[in-house]
């Protein structure tokens, strides 16, 4: 079964949670929490699993970013969902040479968060002009500081 | 002056932004050299609006008028996969029936858009006359939901617990009397467009996508099933009420734009038959869950859902910190990652095959852009 493999695979990289999670409240088979830095290597095992990335975001908390990435499975229904926090103003490695797909994703956290991914072959912004100086999804953004507006 | 990532050898063509094989404002800065594609890269955000931005600075019910302009083609998916999302969250249990019509109008609206896609896609390459068929089609689609709905595009129908407005007795004879028609139309698409040699020339052996390729992009949809994988969340990852029915999920073999458009052929038909056995098991009973709180303000906690949309994968990942606003709401649109994969496939192909791989990949910009 695949979240057994999952679990086992995920287990061997010395993460901070790997546990099975509550499908029914949550949508996901499996929980996970990892440093920034683990980040290649869990795409890593996702990828030799066969799973692939469903959506890549990140959620702005007051001290720290979240990273949030959902892989799944076209064969076998298994939601993993990791979790990576970055500290305000560090960058996170990038899966792009992983996951091909994780570029764009990269490139939007990078313009609506600000944040940076190490290694990233073409951080451009992706659906923001490219002159913008502001990352709009940041709690702190308020609309009217857009420069349109001024 | 070069832009970065210019080389001067190369020919430079903008492919858009206002391109009609675009369907919307999306600009590929194409380098070629001669007619061939060295390097294709997409430019999008013309059309960005900010909703992730929105859903956190209104309530819950005043952000779901701007689920049915996401994906303007199938605005029920976004709608359903909205209100599962807050559902879930507060524990509401959607009554049967209101499942029930939920189902019908969403194929009915699947159906809608794919009739669009083939129209549009075939004037892309050229052909004036089925696009003429698929809107003459699509517009009886478009009169059966806006009796219900009261619109005929940007839908907003669905709310938290169930539907709003009951469906008669006319409309449920209006979907059979749909449905026979349009398989009485299939003769023609077949003779007009399925055998037409200049289409099979056209988009048989293009844009060709490996199994491998859906994996590493995370593709979904028509673009996943074209190369045969069977990924299709309304059977992979059952939601509502589609359990009950007995549908096939069509997938291609090769992976061309050719199995992508009978991909989407062929689902018409089975969103037919989806319809057709809901009419017939309508219960009676609500249409709406009882104690729906008329403030929703759902307990803190994160949540994904996910739909079956028309062109792949909706999904939405919603934090609630116990406001009534979403903390972070991300929209994961199907057509952003579909069309990530286009820099990979363009390369060593002609402008005139671009058009109809970039057709074939079904993109509906503002969902892209957001």
């Amino acid at each position: 079964m695949l979240l057994n493999d999952l679990t086992q695979a995920l287990g061997r990289l010395n993460l901070a949670k790997v546990a099975p999670g509550e499908y029914h409240k949550s949508g996901c088979h499996l929980e996970v929490e990892a440093a920034p830095a683990q980040m290649p290597e869990v795409a890593r095992v996702m990828l030799e699993q066969g799973c692939f990335l469903e959506s890549l975001t990140a959620v702005d908390f007051p001290e720290h970013f979240t990273l949030v990435y959902h892989f799944n499975h076209f064969r076998e229904l298994c939601r993993t969902v990791v979790h990576a926090r970055v500290p305000k103003e560090a960058a996170a490695p990038t899966i792009s040479h992983i996951y091909p797909g994780a570029n764009w994703y990269e490139r939007e956290v990078y313009d609506l968060f600000g944040l940076t991914f190490a290694g990233h072959p073409d951080l451009r912004r992706i659906l923001l002009p490219f002159e913008a100086d502001f990352h709009p999804l940041r709690k702190k953004f308020a609309p009217s500081e857009t420069p349109a507006d001024a | 002056m070069l832009e970065r990532g210019l080389e001067e050898k190369y020919y430079v063509l903008n492919l858009g932004p206002q391109h009609p094989s675009t369907h919307g404002v999306l600009r590929v800065e194409l380098q070629m050299e001669g007619e061939f594609i060295v390097k294709a890269d997409p430019d999008i955000g013309y059309g960005h609006r900010g909703h992730e931005h929105m859903a956190e600075n209104r309530t819950y019910l005043q952000f779901l008028p701007n689920l049915g302009r996401v994906d303007y083609l199938h605005a029920l998916a976004y709608n359903q996969c909205y209100c599962m999302a807050v559902e879930k969250l507060l524990e509401l249990k959607v009554p049967e029936r209101a499942e029930f019509i939920r189902v019908i109008t969403c194929e009915l609206n699947r159906i809608a858009s794919h009739l669009l896609w083939i129209g549009a896609y075939l004037l892309d390459l050229g052909a004036f006359t089925p696009f003429l068929y698929c809107f003459d089609d699509r517009e009886n689609i478009l009169d059966l939901l806006d009796r219900v709905t009261g619109s005929r595009l940007t839908y907003c129908y669905y709310r938290f617990g169930g539907v709003p407005r009951d469906v008669d007795d006319d409309f449920l004879a209006g979907c059979k009397a749909f449905a026979r028609r349009l398989r009485s139309r299939y003769r023609d698409y077949e003779n007009l467009v399925n055998k037409n040699v200049i289409f099979l020339e056209r988009t048989k052996g293009i844009g060709i996508i490996t199994p491998e390729q859906c994996v590493q992009y995370g593709l979904t949809g028509p673009m996943v099933r074209g190369s045969g994988i069977p990924y299709d969340i309304r059977k992979c990852e059952p939601y509502s009420v589609y359990p009950l029915f007995d549908f096939e999920i069509p997938v291609g073999s090769t992976g061309d734009v050719y199995d992508r458009y009978m991909v989407r052929y062929r689902e018409m038909e089975q969103s037919l038959r989806i319809i057709e056995q809901a009419v017939d098991r309508i219960p009676a009973g609500p249409i709406m869950a009882e104690k729906v709180p008329k403030r929703i303000k759902p307990a803190p906690g994160e949540v994904y859902v996910a739909v079956e949309a028309a062109r792949g994968e909706f999904g939405i990942f919603l934090v609630s910190q116990g406001e009534t606003a979403p903390y972070r709401l991300k929209l994961r649109v199907p057509s952003f990652g579909n069309l990530s994969i286009l820099p990979e496939i363009a390369v060593d192909t002609l402008v005139a095959d671009l058009v109809a791989i970039l057709g074939s990949i079904d993109v509906v910009v503002p969902e892209i852009d957001r």
